[in-house]
């Protein structure tokens, strides 16, 4: 099977390289967008599986991005996975009301982000490679 | 410059009083008092809701409203407005506990002097104003710091997130071998990114704090768990100092009544000051037990060999920001934020929170959660008005996932919204829906005990249905959800039995159905 493909959409290049290189190593293909314009652009290029969404992003924000995206039909149903370091009280529910999947919390567990795509991408427990540093938060 | 008349609300119901202080006023300029005279609170309220009034003259004595009552009306009905109090002779203490009430100040009917009166007023009315201001004043540079800590926090989340993700890509092989030196210095970073990261926490929970914004989420919760959570998470810290952490866990102390993240939370907190303050080779010792002065409670004990505290500091650790002067204790990195943390969510939880110590023999900090109790949660529904012969319904509304999978984070969350829901669907206020009893696996299961008074356990059901099918936060989130209900035999309560023993009794059924319940599910995915 082709693996899936993940667009990861973060103004911060050291957060894309660091999640790219997460996400490489557990078999998932990435690709980048550092606003919100182009967000969306990648999204209809490349029609990934799932999407990574930072909230703080220029040119718009993430619920721009998730507003966009729920006007194209096949773009609609891809999952989406906010990732930021906005506090999560009002945030949270906001990115829920918006059609995120999940909401997660900078600085991120890479254990419990491989596990929320993993749910969300319906994928049976036990496939990605376990990250032996990155358990617990704190 | 001419200033606008002031508008008095007079309420008083004796005509004498009344005569008397309208003669006052006369004397005054007419253009600088305007009199509204009313008999009752009720007439009062109405009329303060209306707007306008400067100042409100209230006698405590009428016809249909007494005492502090009528101050604690007149300032819901218009809180901006000041209130002095018209009280009689043998009426001082009553006045005291008037201005504690919100008035803002008192007059004595007979020793009121004629033109004592109109500047009693206008410096009431003054002194009114500048405490508004003061309180708005304060009320904003709270709100600007609590915005400026969230701000802060939030600006620091993103590199860190970027330090942490690096170091453990470099620690989990991704980028080739690496030496056991190597690792043993990224291990380092590691751990101090961690302690920044609960710094940060820290700086953001307490601008939560301040907000009162905290979410607690009361259920039946193991302390056991807690505490091997706790010592599972911090025996790496107390083991690099040569801290002894026994483990030597109670399983048989009964459940709380508590949020188990912030259990968890608290017992960290403590748990991780108690080894920073210890020397190392010491011990650190968590013990639990039902509190002797309060049964009704269960008591931690956080208990430390460490250098103590001075007893005067005993409450004061508590503080906001607080830090040890003893410079034994400076290298103790930390905001001072912790122990403030804990006692919020301590005190929000209803328990108490205290520390013991003698300086130089270590320190005790002591916990309180109140033990979980079905039988006091179940009072409600079984309430005099009602009658307890009523048949008794438990409906179980079960969430589940498409993917056969809930993970804590969806569950902390969605779980939230559909309490939400399912407290919207009862037909009762005296209706209880339980608090979260145990994790079922793979699904999350709510239990509600209603009295059906002849509805049937069928029509509370489709009703849930219908508000959960509705629910477009489900939909998306990918989640499937049942409801049934399970009526509980008939259970009578005969006339010699006392209450207690009657909920007991019930408790002890519903306990049993609900354990089924959760068991089945639990078998079902192993």
């Amino acid at each position: 099977m082709d693996s899936r493909k993940i667009l990861i959409v973060d103004d911060n290049a050291d957060i894309r390289l660091g999640m790219h290189l997460r996400l490489k190593a557990n078999q998932y293909e990435t690709f980048f967008a550092a606003d919100a314009f182009s967000g969306v652009a990648e999204a209809r290029k490349h029609r990934p599986d799932l999407i990574i969404l930072d909230l703080g992003l220029p040119a718009g924000d993430g619920f721009t991005v998730m507003e966009r995206l729920k006007q194209i039909p096949f773009l609609a149903v891809i999952p989406i996975i906010v990732v930021s370091a906005r506090d999560g009280l009002g945030n949270q529910k906001r990115a829920h009301e918006a059609g995120a999947r999940a909401f997660l919390q900078k600085p991120v567990n890479d254990a419990e982000l491989l596990a929320v795509i993993r749910q969300a991408l319906g994928e049976p427990a036990g496939t990605k490679k376990p990250t032996l540093y990155d358990q617990g938060s704190v | 410059m001419k200033e606008k008349p002031l508008q008095i609300l007079l309420v008083e119901d004796n005509a004498g009083d009344v005569r008397l202080l309208r003669e006052m006023f006369s004397k005054e300029r007419r253009d600088a008092f305007q009199l509204t005279h009313l008999l009752r609170m009720s007439e009062a309220e109405t009329h303060l809701a209306k707007g306008g009034v400067d100042i409100v003259l209230l006698d405590l004595g009428l016809p249909d409203g007494h005492g502090l009552d009528t101050v604690r009306r007149a300032h819901a009905a218009a809180p901006e407005v000041p209130v002095i109090v018209l009280t009689g002779l043998d009426d001082e203490a009553l006045a005291a506990e008037a201005m504690n009430a919100g008035a803002q100040d008192y007059l004595i009917k007979g020793q009121i002097e004629n033109r004592a009166l109109p500047r009693a007023l206008r410096h009431a009315v003054e002194r009114h104003r500048m405490q508004t201001e003061t309180d708005l004043i304060r009320t904003h540079q709270m709100q600007f710091k609590d915005e400026f800590l969230s701000h802060v926090s939030h600006e620091l989340r993103s590199p860190l997130t970027a330090v942490r993700q690096f170091v453990t890509i470099l620690l989990d092989g991704l980028a080739g071998e690496l030496n056991p030196e190597q690792r043993q210095y990224l291990e380092i970073v590691l751990r101090n990114v961690k302690q920044l990261h609960s710094m940060i926490n820290d700086l953001f929970e307490v601008s939560g704090v301040q907000a009162g914004k905290l979410k607690i989420e009361l259920q039946c919760t193991s302390v056991s768990d807690a505490i091997a959570y706790t010592v599972n998470t911090l025996t790496g810290a107390a083991a690099a100092k040569g801290i002894i952490l026994p483990a030597d866990i109670e399983r048989t102390l009964p459940s709380v009544c508590a949020d188990p993240a912030r259990v968890r939370q608290i017992l960290i907190i403590l748990v991780d000051n108690a080894i920073k303050f210890t020397p190392p080779k010491g011990v650190v010792r968590i013990q639990t037990r039902i509190f002797e002065e309060e049964p009704a409670f269960l008591l931690v004990e956080v208990s430390d060999s460490g250098c103590g505290i001075d007893p005067d500091m005993t409450e004061r650790i508590f503080e906001r920001l607080f830090q040890a002067s003893d410079p034994a204790a400076a290298d103790h990195n930390g905001l001072g934020l912790g122990l403030y943390i804990c006692k919020d969510l301590v005190t929000r939880q209803g328990g108490k929170i205290w520390a013991k110590s003698t300086p130089g023999q270590g320190a005790v900090f002591s916990v309180t959660f109140p033990i979980f109790s079905l039988p006091k949660l179940l009072a409600p529904a079984f309430s005099e008005e009602r009658q307890t012969e009523r048949p008794i319904t438990v409906v179980v509304t079960e969430l589940g996932s498409q993917t056969g999978w809930l993970s804590n984070e969806v569950r902390a969350d969605q779980c939230r919204g559909i309490r939400d829901l399912l407290r919207g669907c009862l037909y009762s206020d005296l209706d209880v829906l339980l608090p979260k009893m145990d994790s079922a696996g793979p699904v999350e299961l709510f239990f509600i005990v209603a009295i059906t008074d002849g509805i049937g356990g069928e029509a509370i059901c489709n009703r849930i249905r219908k508000q959960l099918d509705s629910s477009e936060h489900l939909r998306q989130a990918g989640l499937t959800h049942s409801t049934f209900y399970r009526p509980l035999e008939a259970i009578q309560r005969n006339s010699t039995e006392s209450k207690e023993d009657f909920l007991e009794k019930v408790a002890i059924d519903i306990q049993e159905l609900m354990s089924k319940e959760i068991s089945a599910r639990q078998v079902r995915n192993g």
